[in-house]
């Protein structure tokens, strides 16, 4: 993994798989931001392709993996983090990234990401907060903010939201970051950071689900949204805004949590050698 | 390029009780120390405490020569630190750039001369309009997004009243606009300090300064001819590809300088030549259908 960004330039077409592309998202569908900035992040790490497993759940976001030319999973609901903690335990050569969603990673994959997160083994994890179900037409998921309608929200939702970072740093990882898709150059500057961190890394992207969650909740063109996201160049010209409870501007980005904690991986094979060792003896 | 509005350069005076931080740089040579002389003569005319330091130097091409200017009702320290000034008057494009974390985040006011003095260590070749390390950012990518204020092309005001040198005080007449002090007492200020024989070259320079206005928006051509002028080298352009566009118009709505338009369902440059190869339509094109090129500006 190198230090400082590769003197080529990034193209992304070297990192996708061509013959699947253009990609089945909808116009202007945050999750498109997301995949680029994650592929400008690989190239300034300058990671082999060949050395880049990324392992995805179900969902629109679970299907970026597939347009990366690169070793790609698509696995089950929720799981992703499941099947990159075997790959990553099985070959820890590889720069192992998940991406997930909101749905894939805090509903049904709540308890693999507190406890991925737990562990503390080197995984890049992605999470695409669309704060929706995309991919099943619109249902509430635990990001999904009150008031918001979505099919299972007819008259606007009720429950209190995760905050996805706060989980993920609470459970232990060691690295926790946000970003919103409008700042993409500042979300690839953020994944090139997490890629980098050994131990489990965790960034929330604000990603803009334009159809099923924007329709429906009236926020306008794909261009209104990710403008709405407010995280421009000048905050204080934001703040005063009145806050809405779609991505509030108040919303924090960065890097939460950076610290160097014992890494999974490297802990489990000290204590397998030992254990080997004690047997021999 | 945008062309600068009205709103943007619209100076509010500012009613100065308090005292201010001001902070003037060049390349040496430019009058940076008169800029300053004359905003400490004018400070202590009006009873404030004033402190002035400076690293100087004539002619120090490439080098940083800046002078602080401070004055209150006490003033301690002589020097301003990061993102502590008022106001930021650069006598160069480059150092305007160089020293812009130091103005105030939200209020500081910048006031820059357009004027390009390349440093020799920009110059990756001998050939004429070969590229260079020179910054690449316009004056559109910075008044009104990163500070608020106006760029000008002081010296080619200057030029054009008689005289190259008075463009210092083409910026000092313009940051007088920030400044709630009467024109008589400037002009006052200015005989005191200038040799008797620019009296007349400093005043008009000054007049022209303060009362200078932004070209009207859409229609300035000097101002949009002036920075690629000066910017021989780059080498940009945008280009969409239709096969891979699915017309979702964030390229369109978010392009800083309005190069791209709708057609139809698909995105199209409209209008090539005014693209700066910002590169923000690359970044936030979901569909991978953008591609920049700019060889100032990473990918
Ligand atoms: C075990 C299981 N339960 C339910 C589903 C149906 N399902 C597919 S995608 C999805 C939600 C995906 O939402 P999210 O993770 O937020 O991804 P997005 O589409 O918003 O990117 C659900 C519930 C499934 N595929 N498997
Ligand atoms: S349904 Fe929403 S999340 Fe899925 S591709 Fe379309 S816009 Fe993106
Ligand atoms: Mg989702």
């Amino acid at each position: 993994m190198l230090d400082v960004a590769p003197a080529t330039p990034f193209d992304p077409k070297d990192y996708l798989r061509l013959q699947y592309m253009p990609h089945f998202m909808c116009p202007g569908c945050g999750h498109g931001i997301a995949l680029r900035a994650l592929l400008a992040a690989v190239h300034d790490c300058g990671i082999a392709k060949d050395d880049l497993a990324v392992v995805c759940g179900i969902g629109c976001s679970g299907r970026v993996g597939g347009y990366i030319d690169a070793n790609t999973f698509h696995t089950t609901h929720g799981r992703p983090l499941a099947f990159a903690t075997g790959l990553k335990l099985a070959r820890p050569d590889l720069t192992v990234v998940v991406v997930t969603g909101d749905g894939d990673c805090l509903a049904i994959g709540g308890n693999h990401l507190i406890h991925a997160a737990r562990r503390n083994l080197d995984l890049t994890c992605l999470m695409l907060n669309n704060e929706v179900y995309g991919m099943t037409g619109g249902q509430a998921s635990p990001t999904t903010a009150a008031t918001r309608l979505t099919s299972t929200t007819q008259s606007g939702a009720i429950e209190p939201t995760f905050d996805a970072c706060a989980l993920a740093a609470a459970a232990g990882a060691g690295f926790v970051g946000r970003e919103v898709t409008r700042q993409a150059p500042a979300l690839k500057t953020l994944i090139a950071r997490a890629l980098r961190h050994k131990g489990f890394s965790f960034v929330e992207v604000m990603s803009d689900c334009t159809e099923v969650y924007g329709r429906k909740n009236d926020l306008g063109e794909a261009p209104e949204m990710i403008l709405s996201q407010k995280a421009d160049m000048r905050p204080e010209q934001h703040n005063d805004a009145p806050n809405q409870p779609f991505r509030p501007n108040a919303l924090p980005t960065g890097v939460f949590v950076e610290r160097d904690l014992p890494e999974y991986g490297a802990r489990l094979r000290a204590h397998a050698a030992m254990i080997r060792g004690d047997t021999a003896r | 390029m945008r062309p600068l509005s009205q709103d943007d350069i619209a100076p509010t005076p500012w009613p100065v009780t308090t005292g201010m931080n001001i902070l003037v740089v060049g390349v040496g040579g430019q009058g940076v120390l008169m800029i300053s002389k004359a905003l400490a003569l004018m400070a202590q005319r009006r009873g404030f405490a004033v402190k002035q330091s400076e690293v100087h130097g004539m002619a120090k091409r490439g080098g940083i020569v800046f002078s602080h200017v401070r004055f209150a009702e006490q003033v301690w320290s002589p020097t301003i630190t990061r993102g502590e000034a008022d106001m930021l008057v650069a006598l160069e494009w480059a150092e305007a750039l160089r020293w812009l974390d130091h103005l105030r985040p939200g209020r500081g006011v910048f006031i820059a001369d357009t004027r390009q003095i390349v440093p020799p260590f920009a110059c990756r070749s001998r050939k004429r309009g070969a590229p260079s390390g020179y910054a690449r950012e316009t004056p559109a990518e910075i008044v009104g997004r990163h500070a608020d204020g106006c760029a000008l092309d002081a010296t080619g005001i200057a030029t054009a009243l008689g005289d190259s040198r008075a463009a210092n005080t083409v910026l000092l007449g313009r940051l007088s606009a920030w400044l709630d002090y009467p024109v008589a007492e400037w002009h006052d200020v200015i005989a005191a300090i200038v040799p008797k024989g620019t009296r007349e070259i400093n005043r008009k320079a000054f007049d022209a300064g303060r009362g200078w206005t932004p070209p009207a928006p859409d229609a300035d051509p000097d101002l949009v001819a002036a920075v690629p002028d000066a910017l021989p080298d780059r080498h940009v352009g945008v280009a969409i590809e239709a096969a891979w566009c699915k017309g979702c118009g964030i390229c369109v709505k978010l392009c800083p300088e309005r190069c791209l338009a709708m057609d139809g369902p698909k995105a199209i440059v409209a209008t090539p030549s005014a693209c700066t190869g910002c590169r923000v339509c690359e970044w936030l094109c979901p569909d991978f259908a953008v591609t920049v090129r700019n060889e100032g500006v990473p990918a």
